[in-house]
């Protein structure tokens, strides 16, 4: 099904045809994607108030503290939420990988739940079970105990909602990673008497690791502009950027500072993107 | 299977799958709880702190939140958005993905691979640079400002998924019709279409529920005179002090969702779309 | 009905010949087998006159009327696949309906057309079952129908059984030679199964990287191999490399006498069933090593003082010998130098 092939025979001598079929997708990519990358690149090294070439929207963000405090946040999520992110699926996407019978599927199940929930309405489910008096609290109440510190509008709400909403992805691409250890090896380890723990280091790891920079990357990229669930379950102060672009752009009313939000945040993805694009598009190929 | 299934399966039978028991009870308590919560929120009259049920249940907030004029006009916003992006995309990707799957033309493959250029980039940082354009433009705002923002979103869903459903489709069929006596345009018709239809339905179904739940672009560009559901819902958490109109919508807003887990199962269950991811 | 010409067609992809240059004429209710290793240009060159391949030289002509560059929907040719290539979404009777529905016959005919060709394949009332429901026999049998319903001047078949077991081969094998006798319908049949086509063939091209070894009748191949290619890839074949001296082929101690030969080396190939083999009190040419029965025939394996391993077909074989003892005799043979044939027994 993932073949590319180059067809032959009835296909040959339709050269315009096919690039008028084409067109019209290929002509919305570039004036949607290239065509925005590309003027926001120019209309921030040459804002409207300098004459020319100018570095001064770079720096107006690079010397403000709020701005620098927001970044450093968004750096913050993406990390700490990759880790747990990993920590989480890896068990889970190991356990798929060798477990069979309806227990499995269960799980396999729930796992993929997720995808079907849209993040909006996880923020609203993340409110009522771990927002003030929701159920978390219900039920510690029942028992007698005190109400937990709500993550809701701290940091670590938008870190437990992104997790929540990526589970699913990251499970189904590192089984599918897994999917590449072959059997035969996994057996031939454990008839030399490898335990489960150098059995992982040694035999599965190594094949693992091209899935895991995968989700790395798309997880990052996923991140470092996440809006919706920062936008809702997150502080107000320091903001992620993906809020604080739309707040620059919309409530501001500064769509250059906000183009300028948006190259610096590219360009701190642009090798996370070129490394996930190679890997899809390899992928894609073979 | 292998050998390794059958001793995995012994092993089972010694003992009880610990971890599976484990992880199914966490994943229960983090992913099924959560949703039950809000479903039993929609449905109760009264339900105060401390109290562990609901004191009173009923469909009293479903029908004051069905009697809501925003709710209607947010749903009407939302479905005739998510019927026009989808019925666009279908007309000019399939067409598009046809081309790529079978026509041999300058540039082809470059073309095919650029449609991930979309991914490369973080997308809240390209719905910005691309409202920037739209607002010369005077997009921001309008119906079409939306449409074209999601429409972008679809394109390589659109395209991907229906080039490898062309690619899986027999040639022979396709020759075997030609010798039949159908010219191209009946082939593909008759022929190619019926045999790509269920991952391709499976393609569109994905790309209206994608569109029908967008909200970062539906935010950036519509606000505020679009709203569409989870725009409204946004709203609903941030300023509406009574928790059951949430709730209601967001059981509202789950309906499209569960339609598509249904239908597309087929597709996300395999392999071939992790790939798709770079999985 | 119809007469296939084809003139000096070949085909090239980048800088690959599938064909060259190939020119065959197919007589008028005439059954042509291709026969061929894979990669031996038979598939491209019926694809060349169904019309899915275009040439890159030469000509296809139909009753005298050229059609190389006629697209397949308007050929009056009808092609069988390998796969059977049934359109999955359509029951049978839609299958074979297809064609006849875009040509815009009246459904009365339609549906009396489709009846009696499932009923020529023994497909009676098979029409509402959906193609999955169809062992791959009926598939076959489905897909044939298809290609007959259109009454096309040229039958195609493109290796028809090939997915299908030995037994199931055999018996559409013998439906199809009657169903192309009745119809007295030109086929072209490709097949890489010698036994697929010396039962079915009127003639038989043996092709080897796009080109013909040889054309001509069962019989003639078999027996007149042209080439050692042809004489090995058609039934079993035993050769010997050897010289000529003097007016004699010499293996060791096998000789044969040979006229107007000129001396050098050469190759002698001869069929287990032409090499009779007998005691030899004296020590003969060759060594009995083994002996197989097949229930309906018993081969046994020489070996001949030069270190060559052979085959030879024997009545009985348990009077021969252990050991150095056996005399070799070709009843029938050719002698090749350079893929060329120098010397045949005499007929």
């Amino acid at each position: 099904m993932t073949k590319v092939r180059v067809p032959s025979g009835a296909g040959e001598s339709r050269g315009p045809l096919g690039l008028l079929l084409v067109a019209v997708p290929v002509f919305l990519l570039g004036w949607m994607t290239v065509w925005p990358i590309l003027s926001g690149l120019v209309t921030t090294l040459f804002p409207k108030d300098a004459a020319g070439f100018s570095l001064e929207l770079y720096d107006r963000f690079f010397s403000d503290d709020y701005s620098l405090d927001n970044l450093r946040l968004t750096l913050w999520t993406c990390g700490v939420t990759s880790l747990i992110l990993l920590a989480v699926s890896v068990p889970l996407a190991l356990y798929l990988r060798f477990a069979r019978g309806p227990l499995a599927s269960y799980v396999q199940t729930l796992a993929m739940f997720p995808m079907f929930v849209p993040s909006i309405i996880l923020a609203f489910a993340f409110i009522r079970v771990l927002g003030p008096n929701g159920t978390v609290d219900t039920i510690l109440n029942a028992l007698g105990l005190a109400k937990i510190r709500s993550p809701y509008l701290t940091v670590w709400g938008p870190v437990i909602g992104l997790v929540w909403d990526n589970i699913p992805l990251t499970v189904l691409i590192l089984t599918s990673g897994l999917g590449a250890v072959p059997n035969p090896a996994i057996e031939a380890a454990r008839d030399v008497g490898a335990r489960p723990l150098t059995l992982f280091v040694h035999i599965i790891l190594p094949r693992m690791w091209s899935s895991i920079f995968v989700v790395i990357s798309l997880t990052i990229l996923g991140l470092f502009t996440a809006f919706t669930l920062p936008y809702v379950l997150g502080p107000a102060s320091p903001e992620m950027m993906g809020p604080f672009m739309q707040r620059t752009f919309s409530d501001l009313r500064n769509p250059e500072m906000a183009l300028t939000q948006a190259t610096i945040v590219m360009g701190f993805c642009i090798l996370f993107g070129l490394f996930y694009v190679r890997s899809v598009a390899r992928n894609r190929r073979d | 299977m292998s050998a390794d299934t059958v001793a995995v399966r012994r092993r089972a039978r010694r003992r009880p799958d610990w971890a599976g028991l484990g992880l199914g009870l966490a994943l229960t308590l983090v992913i099924l709880v959560p949703m039950l919560v809000v479903i039993t929120w929609s449905f109760s009259n009264v339900w105060r702190y401390p109290s562990i049920l609901p004191q009173q249940m009923g469909l009293k907030f479903w029908q004051a939140t069905l009697a809501r004029a925003d709710v209607w006009s947010a749903l009407v916003t939302s479905l005739s958005l998510a019927s026009v992006v989808t019925l666009l995309s279908t007309v000019i990707c399939l067409p598009a993905a046809y081309a790529f799957a079978r026509l041999k033309f300058w540039g082809r493959d470059v073309l095919f691979f650029s449609f991930l250029a979309g991914q490369a980039f973080p997308k809240f940082g390209l719905l910005v640079a691309i409202a920037a354009i739209f607002l010369q433009l005077n997009l921001i705002s309008t119906f079409w400002g939306v449409v074209l923002i999601q429409l972008v979103g679809t394109l390589l869903f659109m395209i991907w998924i229906p080039v490898a459903a062309f690619q899986a489709v027999d040639r022979r069929m396709e020759e075997a019709a030609r010798d039949a006596g159908a010219g191209p345009l009946r082939v593909f018709w008759s022929i190619t279409l019926p045999q790509a239809a269920p991952t391709i339905f499976s393609a569109v179904l994905l790309s209206f529920v994608g569109t029908f739940y967008e909200t970062e672009g539906a935010w950036l560009i519509g606000a505020p005179q679009i709203r569409t559901m989870p725009v409204l819902m946004i709203t609903f958490i941030n300023n509406q002090p009574v928790i059951q109109y949430g709730a209601v919508l967001s059981v509202l807003l789950w309906v499209p969702s569960l339609v598509a887990l249904v239908f597309t199962r087929r597709v996300i269950g395999s392999s071939t779309f992790a790939r798709g991811f770079g999985g | 009905m119809a007469r296939l010409t084809l003139n000096a067609l070949g085909k090239t992809f980048g800088t690959t010949t599938a064909v060259a240059a190939f020119s065959l004429d197919v007589k008028d209710g005439e059954l042509v087998c291709l026969l061929g290793p894979s990669g031996s240009g038979k598939s491209t060159l019926l694809r060349m006159v169904g019309g899915f391949e275009t040439p890159t030289s030469g000509e296809v002509l139909i009753d005298g009327e050229v059609v190389t560059r006629t697209p397949p929907e308007r050929r009056p040719t009808a092609m069988v696949f390998q796969s059977h290539a049934l359109w999955t979404h359509m029951n049978v009777f839609g299958n074979i309906a297809f064609g006849l529905r875009i040509r815009r016959l009246p459904k009365a005919e339609i549906a009396s057309r489709v009846g009696r060709v499932l009923a020529l394949v023994g497909l009676e009332g098979y029409g509402k079952r959906q193609t999955n429901q169809l062992s791959g026999g009926q598939q076959q049998r489905v897909a044939i129908a298809r290609a007959l319903v259109l009454e096309p001047k040229i039958l195609l078949l493109d290796e028809p059984f090939a997915s299908l077991d030995q037994h199931l081969r055999e018996r559409l094998r013998e439906e199809v030679r009657d169903i192309q006798h009745r119809l007295g319908i030109t086929t072209l049949f490709v097949t890489h199964g010698q036994d697929e086509a010396l039962s079915l063939a009127d003639r038989i091209v043996v092709l080897k990287e796009g080109r013909a070894e040889q054309v001509g009748a069962p019989a003639e191949v078999y027996r007149s191999p042209a080439t050692p290619f042809v004489a090995g890839f058609i039934g079993s074949m035993n050769r010997l490399p050897g010289s000529v001296e003097a007016g004699r082929f010499r293996h060791g101690a096998l000789e044969l006498p040979l006229e107007g030969v000129p001396d050098g080396p050469a190759e002698l190939a001869v069929r287990p069933e032409h090499l009779v083999v007998r005691a030899a009190p004296g020590g003969g040419a060759a060594s009995l090593r083994r002996l197989t029965d097949y229930g309906t025939h018993r081969i046994i394996d020489l070996e001949t003082s030069e270190g060559a391993r052979l085959k030879a077909q024997v009545a009985d074989g348990a009077d021969l010998p252990q050991g150095p003892g056996l005399q070799l005799e070709p009843t029938a043979w050719a002698v090749f130098r350079n893929d060329q044939v120098i010397a045949r027994s005499p007929a």
